[in-house]
């Protein structure tokens, strides 16, 4: 195994294994899209949601839970000097990235996996549309932990910390919402599942990871010159 | 020294506007759809793709800077954006008047490049308070960069998605953005252009110069060792 | 073209003018709220090298120990004379 490798390997696990003993992040990001559904049930005062209406409530909470994630991403790191550490190290720096990213994609998946049945319980009648959705689920998590960990590595480091993530992340994950939802909307339509764009809305996903994963994965390095 | 061909810059956008004002007013065509109201096209067209080309620029400013560590490409980067996002301000001031002329509704959803350019515009006017969060000058400098080239991939990908989201029941409205524009609207389009592009330039330049004069009163002050000013603590780029 | 045009329901050029007129003025008065920030900060840099020169002044005054140095004469008239000397400028 290569020294990047490894290290990928190390770091990824070094945050799993802690994110499992301490238990900080996951349940508060699952406890939170479990209340905001229900804010969302007397907010809209709807019992059933489908459509449009489903795609943007799951999608808006999601991504809500997952600045939360987010936000703590980094803060161990800069604690204990995670930074330092990695700058010592004769590897690639862009693996720190790599492998926060990949942790983040396994939180989402792990919010995912408790806040999409318990939404499908609250508010969906038909449940054909989810077995497509986790495709969409799969693509549009890549997407979001690429730029949260590239905005997360630079909050960490301000004055604003909380602030900035939920700041500069929002609009930069505009068309990854536009190309979710999208996707989303006609699966969870009142009469089935539909497909329409299906395929159009995945290579939008699937591109949008590719730009900022490269373009994340480039800048990296910059980024932790001390 | 920046201040060097600020004076021929601006004489030549005088000029240029003077120009395509009056190519606006008194040559261009009427339009057979819209009248007298499409005259905002050759307004707020120009300054709409002047601003996303400014967006691009400072992304190339950036990943300069990030390649030499010159903290001269980031004020340039820092500059370019800055100038962007005020000609930002203008195109969706200037869109929303069109839209009403055209609709009777100050705002719509319905016309895809103005909405892709609010989405924009939301995304560079976060650059400030991220930059302005982070205290060492050098690694605000950075992280600025990153910015700026993030939020430059950021531009085209976000076009795309939000014309594909674009109902496909509504028709395109301000088709005449670019297509079919007849020889005479297209010659006053590319003055208008060009003026915009000329300001642009010439506005970059005489704020890099302000930048440049308070960096050297900086220096001067430093060199003789006098006492520091009230002034802001926030900590900006710097040219010196 | 010109059938078109009478065969075109736009706005009548009363009401348009005004639009149009609207959206340029908007634009003249960004570039003129431009201009206005622009001299507050020339306003201050000159503030700054007037304090910094008076400093300068009378630090060199008190290393020569030269006592009683009258007010300064008017800098404006200093900025005058270079220019004259300085002839066409950039152009």
């Amino acid at each position: 195994m290569t020294p990047s490798r490894a290290a990928f390997a190390a770091i990824l696990a070094k945050d799993l294994r802690s994110e499992l003993r301490t238990l900080q992040s996951l349940p508060a990001m699952a406890l939170f899209s479990v209340t905001t559904f229900v804010i969302f049930r007397f907010g809209l005062d709807r019992t059933q949601l489908s459509g449009s209406l489903a795609a943007g409530v799951l999608w808006a909470t999601l991504l809500f839970a997952a600045v939360l994630g987010i936000n703590r991403l980094f803060v161990a790191e800069r604690e204990e000097g995670g930074f330092d550490a990695i700058r010592l190290a004769p590897i690639d720096r862009s693996v720190l990235f790599a492998a926060k990213a990949a942790a983040l994609v396994i939180y989402l998946l792990a919010l995912e996996l408790v806040a999409v049945p318990i939404f499908a319980l609250f508010f969906l009648q038909d449940l054909g549309g989810l077995v497509p959705l986790v495709l969409i689920l799969l693509l549009a998590d890549l997407g979001l932990a690429v730029t949260g960990t590239l905005i997360s590595s630079m909050a960490v480091n301000s004055r604003a910390r909380d602030l900035l993530v939920p700041l500069v992340l929002l609009p930069l994950v505009v068309p990854l919402m536009i190309a979710a939802t999208g996707a989303t909307e006609p699966l969870l339509a009142l009469g089935g599942p539909g497909y329409e764009r299906f395929g159009t809305w995945l290579i939008v996903l699937g591109l949008y990871d590719l730009i900022f994963g490269l373009v994340g994965y480039a800048v990296f390095d910059f980024l932790l010159e001390d | 020294m920046y201040g060097k061909g600020l004076r021929p810059l601006s004489i030549a956008t005088v000029a240029m506007l003077a120009v395509s004002l009056s190519l606006v007013f008194f040559y261009a065509p009427l339009d057979a759809d819209q009248g007298f109201i499409q005259k905002i096209f050759y307004l707020h067209v120009p300054l709409a793709i002047v601003a996303l080309i400014g967006f691009v620029v400072g992304g190339v400013f950036a990943i300069a800077h990030l390649r030499t560590g010159n903290r001269k490409w980031d004020a340039y980067s820092y500059v370019s954006i800055h100038m962007s996002v005020i000609f930002g301000v203008a195109v969706l001031i200037t869109g929303a008047i069109w839209a009403k002329a055209s609709w009777g509704h100050w705002w719509v959803w319905d016309e895809p490049t103005l909405v892709s350019f609010l989405i924009v515009f939301l995304m560079y006017a976060t650059y400030y308070p991220f930059r302005y969060a982070i205290e060492d000058p050098e690694r605000q400098a950075r992280y600025a960069s990153v910015f700026a080239i993030t939020a430059g991939a950021f531009v085209p990908l976000n076009f795309m998605a939000v014309r594909m989201a674009q109902s496909l029941v509504h028709p395109r409205t301000f088709a005449t953005a670019n297509g079919g524009l007849p020889g005479e609207m297209m010659l006053v389009f590319l003055c208008s252009l060009a003026t915009m592009a000329l300001l642009w330039v010439t506005l970059v330049k005489f704020e890099l110069t302000a930048k440049s004069a308070s960096g050297q009163v900086k220096r001067l002050r430093r060199a003789l060792d006098a006492p520091a000013p009230g002034g802001s603590s926030r900590i900006a780029p710097e040219v010196s | 073209m010109f059938d078109l045009l009478a065969a075109a329901p736009a706005l009548p050029l009363d009401e348009a003018g005004k639009y149009v007129a609207g959206a340029f003025i908007v634009f003249m008065v960004l570039l003129v709220v431009y201009v206005a920030i622009m001299a507050a900060k020339l306003q201050r840099i000159e503030r700054e090298l007037r304090e910094l020169a008076s400093f300068a002044e009378s630090r060199a005054s008190s290393e020569k120990a030269a006592p009683g140095r009258e007010s300064e004469t008017p800098s404006i008239s200093d900025s005058l004379a270079s220019h004259g000397s300085r002839g066409g400028g950039a152009v």
